[in-house]
């Protein structure tokens, strides 16, 4: 295996090699069930076994040593570690004890280890199926992985898709009247979590943008208002109940425009501050072309989708996130001795991991909630 | 009745204690007649397993950093102004600081000379960033020291209190800061301000060192809320009963039944033997609550009554604890049990959870729940009358009506999570009486404040506590991220009704 080549490899090759543990490593917290760390190094959860990979040139191969451990003398954690050649990798977990059920710490240490500058590409590995959100990561409605700000770095994104931590909620509308099927989905930003899309166009253009709504969970106005902020447009606020009815397709239009410069278009409903219901909804955007404003009862009725340079049925058949699906990566540049450590929160059985947008835990915060509650648990 | 409970600087056994409180409860207050009780009694041993609740309350350390901003002397032009007399006004914060320090426990530690450079600032910062205080406290002497605000809140990470006295501020000054999650700003000449602020601190520093017992299910785990720092003991539902069987009808518990009748304004449906098993519900809670080395506690208390498992419903045990400081929560309702620490810590008062019940010819807001601390205006103070009635949903035990004192103002105070809480005011109109409602004892009619409709008002066992107290948890919510949410002002309902 030549050092220099570029190589991938996951965290542990094979069970079989002799300095790998013979059985999983399991931690928990005081009176809820275990998580483990396999063989392979890897969490085990019960949606996902969530590894790494490392990529990179003098990336080589390795087997992991795994081994049981007390975070702080205290806290029962797993870590495995792996010679990779141009980089040392170290993985380690323990439940913090979060208030219902509990989040399992997942760090990645990566060391230089040459003595040189090193560059490298850790991926985690995700289910198929899961959706890639700003600071999470879903299946279904469960949020599995938050990431926190440390993991949140330039990542490779689409030409469009939701750039978010709202959740898809097919069928969850029930439109009265012929309307484009668009309103029979949403996305949700659960607890105030904003809705954010953002669309490629041509630094500085302007579009028009039209955002359609569907409310049918109130019948009374004042509910849920909603912010529409567009680019480039003045924002507009809406109370879909007050407007248009409960079950009643509407539509808003604006003027956009790329105001930074920056190719996207960015496109986002907002809670009112105060607001009973601060959940925030979205069934349909249409992004059309510069230039006199679509007819909107069109819009609704579904006729000018295939006039629209992008339609998107929010929740829906052709939605996407701007992530990649089932796809973390982390390019990293290590000067000569340098670390980099990346940490997630994985939900552990029974839970979800916390959102970020509502969430307050911080690296610190966990490992001292651990310490605090495994400090005063009555010894076996 | 027997319940404030502050022995732990005081040498007196349980029985002269309990002598003290009760009288206390009565507004007797302390003179000389009382210490003769005690005297009498001296020759009596304690019980060794008598558990002190005072104890029991969270007692953390609380250190805050301290500062003067100011602009490099002398003064000309710009506010606060040439005549603004630096070294008295400083002087006289600086007493005031230590005052309010003291009267709250709280340890400052105020840098010896005022700061006025940004790199006296930078020098500061370092220094706090290696000894971690719990807040940061500046007190600004001139307009061109708002530029250093921002930058200690961010470089620190750590909860930031500005008090900026009238000369010092614009709005425009003060908008920013104010928004800003984790800092609170007071512009104003009103010192009492700045001591609330610490107190806010004190009370998250309580919120830490509380461990609630979470008494339901089956299960046995610990858990931490966020944001707060509360753990969350969970231990099973049947611990108590059979804690609660266990416990014999001793001096303490009699005496603890005693006082409930002698201090009653009346008792309506209660027997002695239901004085008893209330007592014995509050010693079976100060004795798990020291067992768990926990600080306050939530319980199934309907799911244990349904299933028969007691005699009587904790309603009066829950009362003399809370009137002592301890948090005692019903229903498992863990968020409420929150909000009732959080008047406790930050207003030093009990409070009651209660069901919401729109009363819709008045127009008022019925806050109904069959226990309620009695202290209404303060630990410290005389307790409000109160009459043993039974918990009115099985006809079981005791169960407090606190007679709310009519026309005063309350505050309705309720986390909804760790992130979020709603803040409503208005002032009791009238105790409404069981019969002719159904319902729980303690009944208060409550005019919302600034709320159109009484149908709007928000969430459920929402913490009713006397006094208007909104801009303290105002305060407290800017100073620890946490969003603050009010029910409607305009009615929701004026559409009428929708098909």
């Amino acid at each position: 295996m030549k050092a220099t080549a570029l190589i991938g490899g996951w965290l542990v090759a094979a069970a079989s090699v002799a300095a790998v543990a013979a059985e999983p490593v399991a931690f928990d917290s005081p009176g809820f069930p275990p998580s483990s760390m396999d063989t392979q190094g890897r969490l085990v959860e019960d949606w996902a076994a969530v590894g790494a990979k490392l990529t990179g040139e003098g990336v080589t191969e390795g087997p992991a040593k795994v081994e049981a451990f007390k975070l702080d003398g205290m806290i029962p954690a797993a870590r495995a570690t792996s010679n990779r050649g141009a980089v040392r990798l170290i993985a380690t977990a323990y439940r913090a004890p979060t208030f219902p059920a509990g989040v399992d710490v997942l760090s990645f240490r990566v060391e230089e280890a040459r003595g040189q500058a090193a560059k490298v590409t850790l991926a985690i590995e995700l289910p198929e199926k899961s959706r890639v959100g700003l600071r999470s990561v879903s299946l279904g409605t469960r949020t599995v992985l938050t990431l926190l700000p440390d993991a949140v770095v330039e990542r490779e994104v689409r030409d469009w898709g939701y750039s978010d931590d709202a959740v898809s909620m097919p069928g969850w509308a029930r439109p009265e009247g012929k309307c484009d099927p668009a309103f029979r989905n949403i996305r949700a930003g659960m607890g105030g979590v904003p809705i954010v899309y953002r669309f490629g166009v041509a630094p500085g253009s302007e579009a028009t943008v039209v955002l359609g709504f569907c409310e049918s969970h109130w019948a009374e106005p004042d509910k849920r208002p909603l912010v529409c902020r567009v680019e480039g447009a003045r924002d507009q606020q809406v109370d879909p109940i007050a407007k248009w009815g409960q079950h009643k397709p509407g539509a808003l239009a604006f003027r956009a425009r790329d105001e930074n410069g920056d190719g996207k278009l960015q496109v986002a409903v907002l809670p009112v501050p105060g607001a009973p219901d601060r959940n925030t909804i979205l069934n349909a955007i249409w992004v059309f072309p510069p230039g006199p404003a679509p007819n909107l009862k069109r819009v609704l009725a579904g006729d000018l989708s295939a006039k629209a340079v992008r339609y998107v049925q929010v929740g829906g058949e052709n939605d996407q996130s701007i992530f990649l699906p089932g796809k973390l990566e982390y390019p990293m540049t290590l000067p000569a001795g340098g670390v980099k450590e990346l940490t997630f929160l994985a939900a552990c059985h029974g839970g979800s991991a916390p959102i970020p947008e509502q969430a307050a835990w911080t690296t610190d915060t966990l490992r001292r909630a651990a310490l605090a509650v495994w400090s005063d648990w009555p010894k076996p | 009745m027997s319940t404030h409970h502050h022995c732990s600087h005081c040498c007196l056994n349980r029985r002269q204690c309990m002598q003290v409180l009760s009288m206390t409860a009565l507004g007797a207050g302390v003179g000389a007649p009382l210490f003769q009780a005690v005297a009498e009694e001296k020759a009596k041993p304690a019980p060794k397993d008598f558990i002190d609740a005072a104890k029991l309350r969270p007692c953390p350390e609380v250190k805050v950093a301290a500062t003067f901003l100011e602009m490099p002397r002398p003064y000309w032009l710009g506010w606060p102004g040439t005549t603004y007399d630096l070294d008295k006004h400083q002087k006289t914060y600086s007493a005031l600081l230590a005052q309010s320090a003291q009267r709250l426990g709280v340890k400052v530690a105020r840098e010896a000379k005022p700061i006025d450079s940004e790199a006296g600032v930078n020098a500061w910062l370092a220094k706090l960033q290696a000894e971690k205080p719990h807040a940061i406290l500046v007190m600004l002497q001139h307009m061109g020291c708002w530029s250093w605000v921002a930058p200690i809140a961010k470089k620190t990470g750590i909860p930031l209190i500005v008090f900026a006295p009238v000369g010092t501020a614009f709005t425009g000054h003060v908008a920013g800061p104010s928004r800003t999650p984790g800092i609170h700003v007071i512009s104003s000449l009103e010192w009492p301000a700045v001591e609330a602020a610490l107190h806010m601190v004190k009370a998250k520093r309580m919120f830490e060192e509380t461990r609630v017992l979470w008494i339901r299910g089956d299960k046995r785990n610990e858990t931490v809320v966020e944001r707060l720092g509360v753990k969350v003991r969970a231990i099973p539902r049947d611990t108590f009963n059979q804690e609660f069987d266990k416990q014999p009808a001793n001096e303490e518990v009699k005496d603890a039944a005693s006082d409930m009748r002698r201090h009653a304004k009346k008792v309506v449906e209660p027997t002695d033997g239901d004085l008893v098993n209330s007592a014995r519900s509050y010693v079976t809670a100060k004795r798990l609550l020291a067992a768990e080395k926990a600080s306050a506690l939530s319980m199934d208390c309907l799911g244990m009554v349904q299933a028969k498992l007691v005699p009587t419903p904790p309603c009066f045990g829950w009362t003399m604890l809370q009137d002592q400081g301890i948090t005692a929560g019903c229903e498992a309702d863990l968020f409420g049990a929150i909000s009732l620490m959080m008047t406790s810590y930050l207003l030093d008062r009990p409070g009651y959870m209660n069901d919401p019940v729109p009363e819709t010819v008045k127009n008022l807001l019925i806050a109904s729940h069959c226990t309620s601390g009695s202290r209404l205006a303060g630990f410290e103070k005389p307790a409000a009358p109160f009459i043993l009635r039974n918990h009115s949903e099985s006809a079981l035990g005791v169960a407090t009506q606190i007679l709310w004192p009519e026309g005063e103002p309350v505050t309705l105070v309720r986390f909804s999570n760790a992130n979020e809480m709603i803040i409503d005011t208005g002032r009791v109109v009238s105790n409404v009486e069981t019969p002719p409602a159904g319902g729980c004892r303690t009944s208060v009619e409550i005019k919302m404040d600034d709320v159109e409709d009484c149908r709007d008002v928000l969430g459920f066992h929402q913490v009713v506590v006397l006094g208007n107290h909104r801009r303290v948890l105002q305060g407290f919510c800017e100073l620890y991220g946490i969003k603050h949410v009010r029910s409607p002002r305009t009615s929701t309902f004026a559409t009428g009704v929708t098909s």
